[in-house]
């Protein structure tokens, strides 16, 4: 019994650093977003002063508002997901259902996509833009985030499709259903979950990408991970500004996240077929 | 409405590369049929099912329904339904949405649809579960929501593939009596695969034998059971299965264990011949050829001994109590109508 309550403390204890660690930069940068510039780089640091939305209201209507920033990250973000997913489901499908010649390979492809290191080919992806003239455009933008968001985005559906029955299919073929509507009425819903994960993995990385949106984009297009360096600059650092922007880039993503989680844990509750009917 | 349902299949041949699962498959359904494809697993019998329901293409041969070609139809446009072993209902929808589902695919209009579930619904007793999803069912309650979505559609056909292996014994007795009542009120052809030949017995008013990719036998199960055309057809149909003992044919009877027992057959000549006996047919004379009880199953209202006959093994059903016990002598005999003989070579019915 207490040995049984010790390994208990000691795991509490252990998680409980490991969450500190994890927690500290993101709390740290909460705080400095609501305190005044002068606050933040007091020493010794401030554990008690008076909050202020001043960083707030400057990054959000003063001169260099983030708000078209936050607008170009959200096309790019949602643009990008709308874009893979409705690539990536029939694709995905397609190779967890039908029998076409070097599925294998295939599946090995997507998946060395994923391999590659993105620096390596961050130089080939902007002579390709710049010569159609794609640079700092959102479908330039985009394109380039397609390239590594839908080889991940059907390596990660494709699982879910396979764990359908191919007998749920058949039945809905037999009851007279086409296989557009079998996939759209019999199929997504049970993967919904997945659809799920996918969107919140995908809408994820392009929102918080950072290299690629350096390289490719300019004035027109710029994310709000480029526009939080207008308050990084060589004379001076603006703490509580950069640590308000944070906060603000990082709510969506976390919304996201909530709403996504009970897509997630319904998509895990799905299952009538007896006997399993895997062939 | 009665000539719906009729079923020709000429020479389906189906290949896995170079391997054949179906060798020349041919056999002719009658509107209104309880059809059953009996036979062990991997003979070839839901291969058959599958192509006839569209959901495999044959490498050659043609199906015809209600003299129709439907060989290169989808299986949305050949108008049958299916139960399938695992039911296969869609999880997410509710049991009216399941059993709604073919009728909307058919674009029937709303006002039908509701009424239409819900006789169908009755047919199979589970009108109270409508609202319910497939996974709060029990296993019997989901076996009836699939049924009730195959017949609500009145499709010309209905294919059943081991509808009812995913039950418990009890509640699978129950579910066949009920099935049969319900294709007799339907009037519907019914294509039903089993590997049971119990099933098969029962339900069907006409079974082809399955083995190894090709049709052994086709008949009225009565007719099967009483006149196997084969070894294998033989030792497949019955439980306990046919004793098959091999012995010498002389002049009209066979040799076994030292005695004559005159047989149906009355040519002239002498010749090896695998002698079939059905357990139930063994019957017991003091003054039968000598066998000794080995083993004794009581099966509570009769039992199966198993008994050692001139060195071969012979199962006999007895129903007279007390039962004999392991290591008793008893004499046993059998009528020359009850009296099976095939050819030990071609394994065919002699």
């Amino acid at each position: 019994m207490t040995a049984k309550r010790l390994r208990l403390g000691i795991l509490i204890g252990v998680s409980g650093l490991f969450l500190l660690a994890w927690i500290f930069p993101i709390l740290w940068s909460l705080l400095n977003a609501f305190k005044t510039e002068q606050d933040v780089l007091a020493y010794p640091p401030k554990l008690v002063f008076s909050p202020t939305l001043d960083a707030f209201r400057d990054v959000l209507f003063g001169a260099t508002s983030i708000l078209p920033n936050l607008a170009s990250s959200f096309i790019i973000s949602i643009g990008t997901t709308i874009v893979t997913m409705a690539l990536a489901i029939p694709a995905a499908y397609a190779l967890a259902r039908l029998r076409i010649p070097g599925k294998r390979w295939a599946g090995f492809y997507v998946l060395a996509t994923q391999m590659l290191p993105p620096v390596g080919i961050i130089i080939p992806y902007f002579l390709i833009l710049r010569n159609i003239g794609w640079i700092d455009t959102y479908q330039g933008i985009i394109l380039i985030y397609l390239s590594f968001s839908l080889p991940f985005a059907i390596w990660l559906l494709v699982s879910y499709f396979e764990d359908i029955p191919f007998e749920m299919e058949e039945a809905a073929f037999l009851d007279g259903a086409s296989r557009l509507k079998t996939l759209r009425r019999i199929i997504l819903p049970q993967v919904q979950g997945g659809v799920a994960v996918t969107v919140v993995f995908v809408f994820l990385n392009a929102w918080n990408e950072f290299l690629f949106a350096v390289v490719l984009s300019g004035n027109t297009v710029r994310p709000v991970t480029i526009a939080m360096f207008n308050f990084v600059s060589v004379e001076q650092t603006l703490w509580a500004k950069l640590a308000a922007v944070s906060a603000l880039a990082m709510l969506p993503v976390i919304v996201l996240g909530v709403v996504a989680q009970k897509h997630i844990v319904k998509g895990l509750t799905v299952g009538a077929v007896k006997g399993g009917g895997r062939r | 409405m009665s000539a719906r349902g009729q079923v020709q299949l000429d020479g389906i041949v189906k290949k896995h590369g170079a391997f054949a699962a179906l060798k020349g498959i041919d056999f002719e359904i009658k509107p209104g049929e309880f059809f059953a494809l009996l036979g062990p697993s991997g003979s070839g019998k839901s291969t058959t099912l599958r192509i006839l329901a569209g959901l495999d293409a044959p490498t050659s041969g043609r199906i015809l329904v209600d003299g129709e070609d439907v060989t290169g139809a989808d299986a949305r446009e050949r108008d049958v339904a299916m139960v399938f072993q695992s039911y296969a209902l869609y999880p997410h929808m509710t049991v009216f949405e399941n059993i709604a589902f073919p009728l909307e695919m058919a674009k029937r209009p709303k006002a039908e649809i509701g009424p239409a579930v819900r006789e169908a619904a009755a047919k199979v007793k589970i009108e109270h579960l409508l609202d319910r999803k497939p996974g709060q069912l029990s296993g019997g309650q989901q076996q009836r929501c699939a049924l009730a979505r195959a017949i609500v559609r009145k499709a010309r056909l209905f294919l059943l593939d081991e509808p009812l292996s995913n039950l418990d014994a009890k509640l699978r007795l129950e579910t066949r009596v009920e099935l049969k009542k319900l294709q007799r009120s339907l009037g519907v052809t019914a294509v039903y695969v089993t590997h049971d030949q119990e099933e098969a017995m029962t339900l069907a008013d006409r079974m082809a034998v399955f083995m190894e990719g090709e049709i052994r036998q086709i008949g009225r199960p009565a007719d099967v059971f009483a006149q196997p055309n084969s070894i294998e057809v033989a030792a497949f149909i019955g439980s306990p299965p046919m004793n098959l003992i091999p012995a010498r044919y002389q002049d009209g009877s066979v040799l076994i264990g030292g005695r004559r027992l005159p047989t149906m057959l009355q040519t002239h000549g002498e010749r090896d011949v695998v002698v079939g006996v059905r357990p139930s047919a063994v019957r017991f004379e003091a003054d039968g050829i000598p066998a000794t009880v080995e083993v004794v199953e009581n099966l509570g209202d009769a039992a199966i001994l198993d008994m050692s006959l001139a060195g071969t093994a012979l199962r006999a059903r007895y129903d007279r109590f007390p039962l004999p016990r392991e290591g008793d002598a008893m004499g046993v005999t059998v009528r020359p109508e009850d009296i099976h003989l095939f050819d030990p070579v071609s394994r065919r019915r002699l």
